[in-house]
C-alpha cells in the first residue's frame, strides 16, 4: 500500500515536471497574459486620482442605491485612501475585476448549455461540489507550481473558486422557465434561438445575477488569502503583517477589504433586482 | 355554416401518456382494449380517445368538460403542442403530424394563434410588446408591428394601457392582452384555453360576450376549452361534450340541451336555463294579431333568445317587441308570450 501511495505521488510530481519542462511556452503565455490584463486594469483603475474614483464610484451608489449609500461609499473609499492603502485597494479591485471578468467569461456560457442540456448539468454537478468542497487555498498549490509566485497565480486560483456559482444559478435560471410560456412560444411559432433569447433568458436573468454577485463575493475571499502567492494589494498587506506582527496595518487592511466588498456587493445585487 | 370549408378536421385522434404508450396503442388498435385495461396492463393514461372534431369556417368550437376530461390535451394536439398517439389532425387540409419543423413554425405562427388559461404574458415587456410578441417572432418590421398590436389593442379596449406592464393590470385586462396578441397575428383559427376560467363572474359574463362579438366580425374560427356549460351555451356556435377523454355528444346547444346523448349529459343539462336556447320566432305572434302601434317598438332579430328580449322590454318599459328580419317587419313578441316562452312553451304561444 505504502509502495502504491509513492508511486502515485512520483507519478503526479514528475508529471508536473514534465508539464513545467515541455510544456513551459503554454504556461509562460498564460501567465504574461494573465499578468498582463490585470496590469491594466489596474492602470485603468489608478489613472484618476484617488477622489476622482472614489466621487464617480459614490454617483453609481448614488444612482442604484441612493443619495445616503452614494456619500457613504465616497466617504469609505476616502478613508482607504487616507490609512495610506489606495494603492492596494485598487490592486485588489484589479485583481478581483479581472478574475469575475474570466470566472464568468466561462461560467456563464457553460450554465446555459448545461440549463439546456440537463445530461451536461448532471456530469457538471459533482463537479462543482468537488471544487466548492475543498479548501480554497488547495487551487494555489497547482498554479503556483505551474505559474510561479504573483498575480497570474492568484488569479488562475480565483477563477477556479469563482466559477462554480455563476454556473449552478446560470443553469438553475435557464431550467425554471415555467412551462407556460415555454407553451406560448411554441404555439407561437418561435425557433429555438428565439426560444432562448426572447423567453428563457429574460426569466433566468435575475437568477444569473445572483450568481454574478456571488461569483464576486468568492472572488474577494479568494484574493485575500492569495496575498499569500504575491497577488498584490491588501491581501499581500494583511499577510505581510501578519508575519510581522503589524496588528495596527493589518486592520487597516482588513476595514479597506470590508469597504471595497460591501460597496460591489451592494452595487450589483441592486443591479441585480433592478433588472 | 354546414356547407362552409373546414378548417380544422380531427379524426379518430388517441392521446396515451405513459413509458408504455407505443405498447398500448398497439394493443388498442390490435385487441380494442379499453381505458381502464390500458392503465391496468401498461400502467399508461388515454389522455383523449378516439376523439373526432371538424371546426368550420367562422364558428366557435366549444369543448366542454370537467377537469380531467381531456379537453386540455385535446386542444393541444390540435396544434401539436402535444403529438398525438394515434390518429390525424389536419390545419387547413394539411397533416399536421406530417410537418417538418419551419413548417410547423410557420402554421403556428400564422394561422393558428392560442390563448392561455394562465394567460402567460411576459412580464419584462409592456402591453404593446406583449400584443406584438406574435409578429416580432415573425420577423416583422417593429413600425408594422406595432401598428398591428395597437389595431388589436384598440380591439379589445386597452388603447390606453398599451406602455403599461402587465403587473400593472386586472386579471381582465391581462386576459384581454392574451387576446389581443392572438389576434395580431391575424390566424385564421384562435384556440382559446379556458381563457376566462379564473375570472370574476361579472368579468367573465362580459368578456364572453365582448370575444363572440369579436370572433363574429372578425370571421375567425375558435375552438374554445371551458368547464362550464354555460360559458359553452353563451360563446359556442357547436359545443362537444368531453367526458374521461372521450367526446360523448356534439351538437348546437339547443340540440344538447332537448336531446342529450345519455345520462351524464342529461344530468348536466337539466339546470341549464331555457332562457337562452328559445329564439324570437318561435314565440312571436304574426304582425297582425297585434292590435298597438309598430312604430314605436323596440326592435330585435328573429334569432334574439328570449334573455335578451326581456332585457329589451325592462330597459325600455314597452308592452311587446317588433321583429324584424333584413328590415322587414315578420312577428310581434308579446309580454304574454315571453311568459309562455320562459316556462318552455314556445309552440304554444306562437298563434
Amino acid at each position: 500500500m505504502e509502495n502504491f501511495v509513492t508511486a502515485f505521488d512520483t507519478t503526479i510530481d514528475n508529471a508536473l515536471f514534465w508539464l513545467t519542462d515541455h510544456a513551459a511556452f503554454i504556461f509562460d503565455g498564460a501567465r504574461a497574459l494573465l499578468k498582463g490584463l490585470f496590469d491594466a486594469v489596474q492602470w485603468l483603475l489608478l489613472l484618476p486620482p484617488f477622489y476622482v474614483t472614489a466621487a464617480l464610484v459614490g454617483l453609481l451608489a448614488w444612482r442604484v442605491l441612493g443619495l445616503g449609500a452614494g456619500v457613504a461609499t465616497a466617504l469609505a473609499l476616502a478613508v482607504c485612501a487616507a490609512m495610506g492603502l489606495w494603492t492596494e485597494t485598487m490592486a485588489t479591485l484589479a485583481l478581483v475585476i479581472a478574475a469575475t471578468v474570466i470566472a464568468l467569461a466561462i461560467s456563464l456560457p457553460l450554465g446555459v448549455l448545461a440549463g439546456l442540456m440537463p445530461r451536461l448539468d448532471r456530469a457538471l454537478v459533482p463537479v462543482l461540489d468537488l471544487v466548492q468542497t475543498m479548501p480554497p487555498y488547495i487551487y494555489l498549490l497547482p498554479s503556483i507550481a505551474l505559474l510561479g509566485f504573483g498575480p497570474a497565480t492568484a488569479l488562475v486560483a480565483t477563477v477556479i473558486v469563482a466559477m462554480p456559482p455563476a454556473i449552478r444559478l446560470t443553469s438553475l435560471g435557464i431550467r425554471q422557465t415555467p412551462h407556460e410560456f415555454i407553451e406560448l412560444g411554441q404555439a407561437t411559432g418561435v425557433t429555438p434561438a428565439q426560444m432562448f433569447w426572447k423567453i428563457r433568458l429574460p426569466f433566468a436573468l435575475p437568477s444569473i445575477m445572483a450568481g454574478v454577485n456571488q461569483s464576486l463575493m468568492m472572488a474577494f475571499g479568494m484574493v485575500v488569502i492569495a496575498g499569500i502567492v504575491g497577488s498584490g494589494g491588501l491581501g499581500e498587506t494583511i499577510y505581510g503583517a501578519i508575519r510581522t506582527l503589524d496588528i495596527a496595518t493589518s486592520i487597516n487592511a482588513s476595514i479597506a477589504i470590508v469597504v471595497l466588498t460591501m460597496v460591489l456587493d451592494r452595487i450589483t445585487q441592486s443591479l441585480a433586482r433592478t433588472k | 355554416m354546414e356547407n362552409s370549408e373546414v378548417l380544422i378536421d380531427c379524426r379518430s385522434v388517441w392521446k396515451v401518456f405513459g413509458d408504455r404508450s407505443r405498447e398500448a396503442i398497439g394493443a388498442i388498435t390490435g385487441r380494442g382494449l379499453g381505458k381502464q385495461e390500458v392503465l391496468r396492463e401498461f400502467g399508461c393514461v388515454v389522455g383523449v380517445s378516439d376523439a373526432s372534431i371538424q371546426v368550420r369556417r367562422g364558428e366557435i368550437f366549444c369543448i366542454m368538460g370537467l377537469s380531467g376530461s381531456g379537453k386540455s390535451t385535446l386542444i393541444r394536439l390540435l396544434n401539436r403542442l402535444i403529438e398525438p398517439s394515434l390518429g390525424q389532425v389536419k390545419v387547413k387540409g394539411r397533416d399536421i403530424a406530417a410537418m417538418d419543423a419551419a413548417t410547423l413554425r410557420e402554421t403556428r405562427a400564422r394561422h393558428i394563434g392560442m390563448v392561455f388559461q394562465s394567460v402567460a404574458l411576459l412580464p419584462q415587456r409592456n402591453v404593446l410588446e406583449n400584443a406584438a410578441f406574435g409578429l416580432e417572432v415573425q420577423g416583422v418590421p417593429k413600425d408594422e408591428r406595432n401598428r398591428a398590436a395597437e389595431a388589436a389593442l384598440a380591439k379589445v379596449g386597452l388603447s390606453d394601457w398599451m406602455l403599461r406592464y402587465p403587473s400593472e393590470l386586472s386579471g381582465g385586462m391581462q386576459q384581454r392582452v392574451g387576446l389581443a396578441r392572438a389576434l395580431t397575428s391575424d390566424p385564421e383559427i384562435i384556440l382559446m384555453d379556458e381563457p376566462f376560467s379564473a375570472l370574476d363572474p361579472l368579468i367573465r359574463r362580459q368578456l364572453q360576450d365582448e370575444f363572440r362579438q369579436l370572433t363574429k366580425d372578425l370571421g375567425k374560427s375558435a375552438v374554445f376549452i371551458t368547464h362550464d356549460l354555460d360559458e359553452a351555451i353563451r360563446i359556442g356556435d357547436r359545443i362537444a361534450i368531453m367526458k374521461d377523454g372521450v367526446i360523448i355528444q356534439t351538437g348546437t346547444a339547443e340540440e344538447i340541451v332537448m336531446n342529450p346523448a345519455d345520462q351524464y349529459v342529461a344530468d348536466f343539462v337539466a339546470g341549464i336555463s331555457r332562457l337562452h336556447l328559445i329564439k324570437a320566432h318561435s314565440v312571436m305572434i304574426s304582425a297582425g294579431q297585434w292590435q298597438g302601434a309598430v312604430d314605436g317598438l323596440p326592435r330585435c332579430s328573429p334569432e334574439a333568445d328570449i334573455d335578451a328580449l326581456i332585457g329589451q322590454i325592462t330597459e325600455t318599459g314597452s308592452d311587446a317587441i317588433a321583429v324584424e328580419e333584413d328590415g322587414k317587419l315578420v312577428g310581434i313578441v308579446t309580454i304574454r308570450n315571453l311568459l309562455l316562452g320562459v316556462r318552455g312553451d314556445a309552440d304554444a304561444s306562437a298563434h
